[in-house]
Protein backbone atom coordinates (compact mmCIF):
# COMPACT_ATOMS: atom_id res chain seq x y z
CA UNK A 1 0.00 0.00 0.00
CA UNK A 2 1.43 3.50 -1.32
CA UNK A 3 2.07 5.75 1.98
CA UNK A 4 -0.50 8.97 2.23
CA UNK A 5 1.75 11.55 0.76
CA UNK A 6 2.18 9.14 -2.29
CA UNK A 7 -1.59 8.32 -2.66
CA UNK A 8 -1.81 12.39 -2.65
CA UNK A 9 0.85 12.79 -5.42
CA UNK A 10 -1.13 10.09 -7.05
CA UNK A 11 -4.37 11.57 -7.24
CA UNK A 12 -2.99 14.81 -7.93
CA UNK A 13 -1.25 13.80 -10.66
CA UNK A 14 -3.95 11.88 -12.19
CA UNK A 15 -6.21 14.95 -11.52
CA UNK A 16 -3.66 17.24 -13.45
CA UNK A 17 -3.78 14.72 -16.46
CA UNK A 18 -7.81 14.48 -16.51
CA UNK A 19 -7.37 18.63 -17.13
CA UNK A 20 -4.47 18.16 -19.65
CA UNK A 21 -6.76 15.77 -21.63
CA UNK A 22 -9.75 17.67 -21.60
CA UNK A 23 -8.34 20.93 -23.12
CA UNK A 24 -5.79 19.82 -24.98
CA UNK A 25 -7.05 16.75 -26.54
CA UNK A 26 -8.99 18.92 -29.68
CA UNK A 27 -5.95 21.16 -29.98
CA UNK A 28 -3.66 18.70 -30.09
CA UNK A 29 -5.31 16.48 -32.74
CA UNK A 30 -5.76 19.70 -35.11
CA UNK A 31 -1.79 20.57 -34.08
CA UNK A 32 -0.86 17.00 -35.99
CA UNK A 33 -3.41 17.20 -38.82
CA UNK A 34 -2.99 20.60 -39.46
CA UNK A 35 1.38 20.06 -39.72
CA UNK A 36 1.30 16.79 -41.25
CA UNK A 37 -1.74 17.27 -44.06
CA UNK A 38 -0.76 17.09 -47.25
CA UNK A 39 -1.28 19.75 -48.28
CA UNK A 40 -1.27 21.94 -45.29
CA UNK A 41 -4.82 23.95 -45.38
CA UNK A 42 -5.08 27.30 -44.17
CA UNK A 43 -6.25 27.97 -40.57
CA UNK A 44 -9.76 29.83 -41.50
CA UNK A 45 -11.02 26.93 -43.32
CA UNK A 46 -9.99 25.04 -40.18
CA UNK A 47 -12.30 27.04 -37.98
CA UNK A 48 -15.27 28.01 -39.90
CA UNK A 49 -17.90 26.10 -40.85
CA UNK A 50 -18.48 28.10 -43.91
CA UNK A 51 -15.52 28.79 -45.46
CA UNK B 1 -4.76 -22.03 -45.80
CA UNK B 2 -1.59 -20.39 -45.12
CA UNK B 3 -2.57 -19.00 -42.61
CA UNK B 4 0.29 -18.71 -39.75
CA UNK B 5 1.09 -14.91 -39.55
CA UNK B 6 4.65 -13.51 -39.84
CA UNK B 7 4.70 -13.10 -35.91
CA UNK B 8 4.08 -16.60 -35.23
CA UNK B 9 6.78 -17.97 -37.49
CA UNK B 10 8.82 -15.73 -35.78
CA UNK B 11 7.78 -16.61 -32.35
CA UNK B 12 8.08 -20.13 -32.80
CA UNK B 13 11.42 -20.58 -33.17
CA UNK B 14 11.73 -18.82 -29.73
CA UNK B 15 9.73 -20.95 -28.00
CA UNK B 16 11.28 -24.31 -28.93
CA UNK B 17 14.42 -22.42 -27.97
CA UNK B 18 13.15 -21.92 -24.37
CA UNK B 19 11.76 -25.27 -24.58
CA UNK B 20 14.66 -27.12 -25.25
CA UNK B 21 16.62 -26.07 -22.06
CA UNK B 22 14.05 -28.35 -20.07
CA UNK B 23 13.93 -31.61 -19.79
CA UNK B 24 11.78 -33.02 -22.34
CA UNK B 25 11.53 -29.80 -23.80
CA UNK B 26 12.50 -31.04 -27.52
CA UNK B 27 9.38 -33.25 -27.31
CA UNK B 28 6.92 -30.48 -25.89
CA UNK B 29 8.31 -28.09 -28.51
CA UNK B 30 7.75 -31.03 -31.27
CA UNK B 31 4.35 -31.48 -29.79
CA UNK B 32 4.27 -27.63 -30.14
CA UNK B 33 5.04 -27.29 -33.79
CA UNK B 34 3.29 -30.07 -34.73
CA UNK B 35 -0.36 -28.91 -32.84
CA UNK B 36 0.60 -25.65 -34.73
CA UNK B 37 0.83 -27.21 -38.38
CA UNK B 38 -2.33 -29.34 -37.31
CA UNK B 39 -4.28 -26.31 -36.49
CA UNK B 40 -2.93 -24.33 -39.34
CA UNK B 41 -4.16 -27.08 -41.25
CA UNK B 42 -7.36 -26.85 -40.54
CA UNK B 43 -7.92 -23.38 -41.85
CA UNK B 44 -9.76 -21.83 -39.72
CA UNK B 45 -11.26 -18.39 -40.71
CA UNK B 46 -10.96 -15.88 -38.10
CA UNK B 47 -14.00 -15.32 -36.02
CA UNK B 48 -14.36 -11.24 -35.73
CA UNK B 49 -13.96 -9.86 -32.57
CA UNK B 50 -15.82 -10.59 -29.43
CA UNK B 51 -17.41 -6.89 -29.14
CA UNK B 52 -17.83 -7.01 -33.20
CA UNK B 53 -20.08 -10.34 -32.66
CA UNK B 54 -23.66 -8.34 -33.89
CA UNK B 55 -21.45 -6.26 -36.54
CA UNK B 56 -23.98 -6.91 -39.46
CA UNK B 57 -27.24 -6.99 -37.55
CA UNK B 58 -26.51 -3.67 -35.98
CA UNK B 59 -25.40 -2.05 -39.07
CA UNK B 60 -28.71 -3.28 -40.48
CA UNK B 61 -30.90 -2.40 -38.08
CA UNK B 62 -31.46 1.16 -37.14
CA UNK B 63 -31.48 1.71 -33.45
CA UNK B 64 -27.95 2.55 -33.27
CA UNK B 65 -29.10 5.66 -36.00
CA UNK B 66 -32.03 6.31 -35.01
CA UNK B 67 -32.52 10.82 -34.07
CA UNK B 68 -35.39 12.76 -33.86
CA UNK B 69 -36.16 16.39 -34.16
CA UNK B 70 -33.40 18.13 -37.06
CA UNK B 71 -29.82 17.66 -37.51
CA UNK B 72 -26.89 19.08 -39.50
CA UNK B 73 -23.84 17.66 -39.70
CA UNK B 74 -20.97 20.03 -41.81
CA UNK B 75 -17.72 17.83 -41.70
CA UNK B 76 -14.71 19.18 -43.51
CA UNK B 77 -11.93 16.67 -45.02
CA UNK B 78 -8.81 19.05 -44.89
CA UNK B 79 -6.36 16.23 -45.82
CA UNK B 80 -6.71 12.43 -47.47
CA UNK B 81 -3.50 10.94 -46.33
CA UNK B 82 -3.19 11.12 -43.42
CA UNK B 83 -7.06 11.30 -43.24
CA UNK B 84 -7.77 15.00 -41.02
CA UNK B 85 -11.22 16.32 -40.89
CA UNK B 86 -12.99 18.54 -38.60
CA UNK B 87 -16.87 18.31 -37.92
CA UNK B 88 -20.00 20.38 -37.33
CA UNK B 89 -22.68 18.96 -35.83
CA UNK B 90 -25.65 20.85 -34.68
CA UNK B 91 -28.92 19.18 -33.30
CA UNK B 92 -31.93 20.63 -32.08
CA UNK B 93 -35.98 19.94 -31.60
CA UNK B 94 -35.29 16.63 -29.90
CA UNK B 95 -37.44 15.19 -27.37
CA UNK B 96 -35.16 13.07 -25.54
CA UNK B 97 -32.15 15.49 -25.67
CA UNK B 98 -31.60 19.41 -25.32
CA UNK B 99 -30.43 21.44 -27.86
CA UNK B 100 -26.67 20.82 -28.91
CA UNK B 101 -23.59 21.60 -30.72
CA UNK B 102 -20.77 19.27 -31.25
CA UNK B 103 -17.44 20.24 -32.50
CA UNK B 104 -14.96 16.89 -33.23
CA UNK B 105 -11.85 16.46 -34.89
CA UNK B 106 -10.47 13.37 -36.51
CA UNK B 107 -6.95 12.48 -37.76
CA UNK B 108 -5.81 8.83 -38.75
CA UNK B 109 -2.68 7.98 -40.78
CA UNK B 110 -2.10 3.62 -41.27
CA UNK B 111 -1.31 3.43 -37.68
CA UNK B 112 -2.54 6.07 -35.51
CA UNK B 113 -6.56 7.13 -34.97
CA UNK B 114 -7.22 9.59 -33.12
CA UNK B 115 -10.98 11.56 -32.58
CA UNK B 116 -12.47 13.81 -30.28
CA UNK B 117 -15.04 16.19 -30.03
CA UNK B 118 -16.59 18.49 -27.80
CA UNK B 119 -20.23 19.80 -27.07
CA UNK B 120 -21.06 22.94 -25.99
CA UNK B 121 -20.96 21.20 -22.69
CA UNK B 122 -17.46 21.35 -22.36
CA UNK B 123 -17.89 17.74 -22.43
CA UNK B 124 -15.21 15.91 -24.59
CA UNK B 125 -15.19 12.59 -25.74
CA UNK B 126 -12.12 11.48 -26.95
CA UNK B 127 -10.74 7.92 -28.47
CA UNK B 128 -7.22 7.08 -29.56
CA UNK B 129 -6.66 3.70 -31.66
CA UNK B 130 -2.79 2.82 -32.30
CA UNK B 131 -1.69 -0.68 -33.99
CA UNK B 132 1.21 -1.91 -33.41
CA UNK B 133 1.45 -3.76 -36.38
CA UNK B 134 0.92 -7.54 -36.28
CA UNK B 135 -2.85 -7.64 -35.68
CA UNK B 136 -2.05 -6.21 -31.68
CA UNK B 137 -4.81 -2.85 -31.63
CA UNK B 138 -4.32 -0.36 -28.48
CA UNK B 139 -7.67 1.51 -27.57
CA UNK B 140 -8.48 4.65 -24.81
CA UNK B 141 -11.37 5.67 -25.15
CA UNK B 142 -12.93 8.31 -22.50
CA UNK B 143 -15.13 10.54 -21.29
CA UNK B 144 -14.48 13.65 -19.49
CA UNK B 145 -16.52 16.20 -18.36
CA UNK B 146 -16.44 19.23 -15.32
CA UNK B 147 -18.94 17.53 -13.77
CA UNK B 148 -17.67 15.09 -10.95
CA UNK B 149 -18.16 11.59 -11.25
CA UNK B 150 -19.29 12.27 -14.95
CA UNK B 151 -15.58 11.19 -16.76
CA UNK B 152 -14.67 7.36 -17.57
CA UNK B 153 -11.87 6.11 -19.33
CA UNK B 154 -11.55 3.03 -20.96
CA UNK B 155 -8.11 1.17 -21.91
CA UNK B 156 -8.06 -1.88 -24.35
CA UNK B 157 -5.98 -4.18 -26.46
CA UNK B 158 -7.32 -6.40 -28.95
CA UNK B 159 -5.25 -8.75 -30.36
CA UNK B 160 -6.85 -11.02 -33.66
CA UNK B 161 -4.98 -14.26 -34.29
CA UNK B 162 -5.65 -16.55 -37.77
CA UNK B 163 -8.21 -17.97 -35.98
CA UNK B 164 -9.03 -16.51 -32.48
CA UNK B 165 -9.21 -12.96 -30.97
CA UNK B 166 -8.21 -11.90 -27.70
CA UNK B 167 -9.33 -8.84 -26.19
CA UNK B 168 -8.56 -7.28 -22.98
CA UNK B 169 -10.04 -4.05 -21.22
CA UNK B 170 -10.64 -1.85 -17.93
CA UNK B 171 -12.91 0.50 -17.25
CA UNK B 172 -12.03 3.34 -14.93
CA UNK B 173 -9.30 1.49 -13.52
CA UNK B 174 -7.75 2.90 -10.29
CA UNK B 175 -3.95 2.76 -9.71
CA UNK B 176 -4.41 3.33 -6.15
CA UNK B 177 -6.84 1.01 -4.96
CA UNK B 178 -7.66 -1.36 -7.91
CA UNK B 179 -11.50 -0.75 -8.23
CA UNK B 180 -12.66 -0.51 -11.63
CA UNK B 181 -14.24 -3.04 -14.02
CA UNK B 182 -11.91 -5.63 -16.12
CA UNK B 183 -13.46 -7.52 -19.36
CA UNK B 184 -11.43 -10.07 -20.76
CA UNK B 185 -12.61 -12.07 -23.84
CA UNK B 186 -11.80 -14.76 -26.05
CA UNK B 187 -13.45 -16.16 -29.40
CA UNK B 188 -12.29 -19.06 -31.37
CA UNK B 189 -13.22 -20.42 -34.73
CA UNK B 190 -13.82 -23.98 -34.05
CA UNK B 191 -15.26 -25.34 -37.14
CA UNK B 192 -14.84 -23.10 -40.76
CA UNK B 193 -18.52 -22.21 -39.58
CA UNK B 194 -18.67 -22.10 -35.87
CA UNK B 195 -16.77 -19.94 -33.53
CA UNK B 196 -17.71 -20.06 -29.63
CA UNK B 197 -16.16 -17.80 -26.89
CA UNK B 198 -16.52 -16.40 -23.47
CA UNK B 199 -16.31 -12.80 -21.66
CA UNK B 200 -15.52 -12.39 -18.34
CA UNK B 201 -16.09 -9.47 -16.09
CA UNK B 202 -14.44 -9.02 -12.72
CA UNK B 203 -16.51 -5.79 -11.54
CA UNK B 204 -14.47 -4.33 -8.02
CA UNK B 205 -16.87 -1.14 -6.49
CA UNK B 206 -15.08 -1.07 -3.39
CA UNK B 207 -11.44 -2.27 -2.41
CA UNK B 208 -12.71 -3.67 0.55
CA UNK B 209 -15.68 -5.86 -0.56
CA UNK B 210 -14.84 -8.72 -2.58
CA UNK B 211 -14.72 -8.06 -6.42
CA UNK B 212 -17.47 -9.84 -8.36
CA UNK B 213 -16.72 -12.07 -11.20
CA UNK B 214 -19.70 -12.14 -14.08
CA UNK B 215 -19.45 -14.76 -17.16
CA UNK B 216 -21.01 -14.32 -20.56
CA UNK B 217 -20.54 -17.48 -23.21
CA UNK B 218 -21.07 -16.61 -27.15
CA UNK B 219 -21.53 -18.55 -30.27
CA UNK B 220 -21.29 -17.69 -33.48
CA UNK B 221 -22.41 -19.79 -36.77
CA UNK B 222 -21.87 -18.48 -40.33
CA UNK B 223 -22.69 -19.94 -43.04
CA UNK B 224 -20.53 -21.43 -45.66
CA UNK B 225 -21.21 -19.19 -48.21
CA UNK B 226 -21.07 -16.33 -45.45
CA UNK B 227 -24.48 -15.14 -46.49
CA UNK B 228 -26.13 -15.64 -43.28
CA UNK B 229 -24.91 -15.42 -39.47
CA UNK B 230 -26.58 -16.50 -36.62
CA UNK B 231 -25.18 -15.27 -33.24
CA UNK B 232 -26.39 -15.99 -29.44
CA UNK B 233 -25.08 -14.68 -26.18
CA UNK B 234 -26.01 -15.71 -22.83
CA UNK B 235 -25.17 -15.08 -19.36
CA UNK B 236 -26.10 -16.95 -16.47
CA UNK B 237 -28.03 -14.78 -14.68
CA UNK B 238 -30.80 -14.65 -17.06
CA UNK B 239 -29.99 -12.57 -20.39
CA UNK B 240 -30.11 -13.75 -23.67
CA UNK B 241 -29.25 -12.33 -26.85
CA UNK B 242 -29.74 -14.19 -30.15
CA UNK B 243 -29.46 -12.66 -33.58
CA UNK B 244 -29.90 -13.59 -37.09
CA UNK B 245 -28.37 -11.86 -40.21
CA UNK B 246 -28.88 -12.71 -43.83
CA UNK B 247 -28.31 -11.15 -47.05
CA UNK B 248 -30.90 -11.49 -49.50
CA UNK B 249 -29.23 -10.19 -51.99
CA UNK B 250 -26.89 -7.79 -52.77
CA UNK B 251 -28.80 -4.90 -52.33
CA UNK B 252 -31.09 -6.18 -49.27
CA UNK B 253 -30.17 -7.30 -46.09
CA UNK B 254 -32.53 -8.47 -43.31
CA UNK B 255 -31.92 -8.64 -39.48
CA UNK B 256 -33.51 -10.72 -36.53
CA UNK B 257 -33.05 -9.53 -32.94
CA UNK B 258 -34.06 -11.21 -29.84
CA UNK B 259 -33.52 -10.33 -26.04
CA UNK B 260 -34.63 -12.44 -23.54
CA UNK B 261 -34.30 -11.37 -20.13
CA UNK B 262 -35.55 -14.23 -17.55
CA UNK B 263 -34.31 -13.31 -13.91
CA UNK B 264 -36.60 -14.30 -11.20
CA UNK B 265 -37.72 -10.65 -9.81
CA UNK B 266 -38.07 -9.68 -13.83
CA UNK B 267 -38.75 -10.71 -17.08
CA UNK B 268 -39.23 -9.24 -20.09
CA UNK B 269 -38.64 -9.96 -24.20
CA UNK B 270 -38.00 -7.72 -27.13
CA UNK B 271 -37.92 -9.25 -30.44
CA UNK B 272 -36.93 -7.09 -33.66
CA UNK B 273 -36.89 -7.44 -36.97
CA UNK B 274 -35.44 -5.01 -39.63
CA UNK B 275 -34.70 -4.65 -43.81
CA UNK B 276 -31.85 -2.62 -44.82
CA UNK B 277 -32.01 -1.60 -48.81
CA UNK B 278 -28.89 -0.36 -50.40
CA UNK B 279 -29.81 1.48 -53.34
CA UNK B 280 -27.60 3.49 -55.65
CA UNK B 281 -27.92 7.26 -53.86
CA UNK B 282 -29.80 6.14 -50.85
CA UNK B 283 -29.94 3.56 -47.62
CA UNK B 284 -32.94 3.16 -46.76
CA UNK B 285 -33.67 0.85 -42.75
CA UNK B 286 -37.03 -0.10 -41.67
CA UNK B 287 -38.04 -2.00 -38.82
CA UNK B 288 -40.41 -3.70 -36.21
CA UNK B 289 -40.39 -4.60 -33.22
CA UNK B 290 -42.41 -6.64 -30.83
CA UNK B 291 -42.85 -3.52 -28.47
CA UNK B 292 -45.26 -2.18 -30.80
CA UNK B 293 -43.15 0.37 -32.33
CA UNK B 294 -42.42 0.62 -36.06
CA UNK B 295 -39.28 2.50 -37.38
CA UNK B 296 -37.49 3.67 -40.49
CA UNK B 297 -34.51 5.93 -41.40
CA UNK B 298 -33.95 6.67 -44.90
CA UNK B 299 -31.00 8.76 -46.44
CA UNK B 300 -30.77 10.26 -49.62
CA UNK B 301 -27.31 11.56 -51.16
CA UNK B 302 -28.44 13.77 -53.64
CA UNK B 303 -24.48 14.65 -54.48
CA UNK B 304 -21.65 13.04 -53.00
CA UNK B 305 -21.50 15.75 -50.88
CA UNK B 306 -24.68 16.68 -49.73
CA UNK B 307 -26.96 13.91 -48.36
CA UNK B 308 -30.59 14.02 -46.59
CA UNK B 309 -31.72 11.98 -44.08
CA UNK B 310 -35.07 11.57 -42.35
CA UNK B 311 -36.32 9.09 -39.94
CA UNK B 312 -39.70 8.63 -38.03
CA UNK B 313 -40.83 6.45 -35.54
CA UNK B 314 -44.21 5.46 -34.14
CA UNK B 315 -44.78 3.47 -31.15
CA UNK B 316 -48.50 2.11 -31.57
CA UNK B 317 -48.50 0.81 -27.93
CA UNK B 318 -47.67 4.42 -26.18
CA UNK B 319 -49.35 6.40 -29.07
CA UNK B 320 -46.61 8.41 -29.37
CA UNK B 321 -44.54 9.29 -32.79
CA UNK B 322 -40.83 10.85 -33.27
CA UNK B 323 -39.92 12.49 -36.50
CA UNK B 324 -36.10 13.54 -37.45
CA UNK B 325 -35.11 15.06 -40.37
CA UNK B 326 -30.87 15.82 -41.05
CA UNK B 327 -28.41 16.86 -43.52
CA UNK B 328 -24.84 16.24 -43.75
CA UNK B 329 -22.72 18.38 -45.70
CA UNK B 330 -19.20 17.41 -46.56
CA UNK B 331 -16.96 19.97 -47.85
CA UNK B 332 -13.52 19.46 -48.70
CA UNK B 333 -10.91 22.32 -49.64
CA UNK B 334 -9.35 19.71 -51.78
CA UNK B 335 -9.83 19.32 -55.45
CA UNK B 336 -10.60 16.49 -56.94
CA UNK B 337 -6.92 16.00 -57.89
CA UNK B 338 -5.77 16.05 -54.88
CA UNK B 339 -8.53 13.80 -53.74
CA UNK B 340 -6.80 11.15 -55.66
CA UNK B 341 -10.47 11.08 -57.98
CA UNK B 342 -10.55 8.49 -55.22
CA UNK B 343 -13.71 9.77 -53.26
CA UNK B 344 -15.15 7.47 -50.27
CA UNK B 345 -17.67 4.91 -51.35
CA UNK B 346 -20.59 6.94 -49.53
CA UNK B 347 -18.51 9.74 -48.06
CA UNK B 348 -18.44 7.87 -44.63
CA UNK B 349 -16.21 8.41 -41.64
CA UNK B 350 -13.47 6.60 -41.92
CA UNK B 351 -13.44 3.11 -39.99
CA UNK B 352 -10.89 2.93 -36.85
CA UNK B 353 -8.31 0.32 -37.38
CA UNK B 354 -9.83 -2.31 -36.25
Amino acid sequence: MPSEETRERIIKAIDLGRTVLHYGWIPFIIYIGYTRSNPQPSLIKLISPLA
Amino acid sequence: MSSSSPEKTLAEPSSSSVLSYLPGGATLSGWNNSFQSWRSSLGLPAPGTAEHLQKEVKATLLQNMFFDGARADLSKSLSMNPVFQVTHSFALGSQTAPPSYNFGALFANEAIFMQGGMDDGGNLTMRYNQGWGGNHVSKIQSQISSQPGHSMIQLEHDYQGADYSINVKSLNPSPLDGTGIYVGSYLQSLTKNLALGFESFLQRADPTAPSELNSQFMAKYTSTDRNWIATAQLQPSGILSATYWQKLSEKVDVAADLQVLAMPDRRDAVATLGAKYDLRFSTFRAQLDSSGKVSALLEQRFAPTFAFLVSGEIDHFKNAAKVGVGVMIESSSLTPEELGMAPMPGGGMPMPPQ
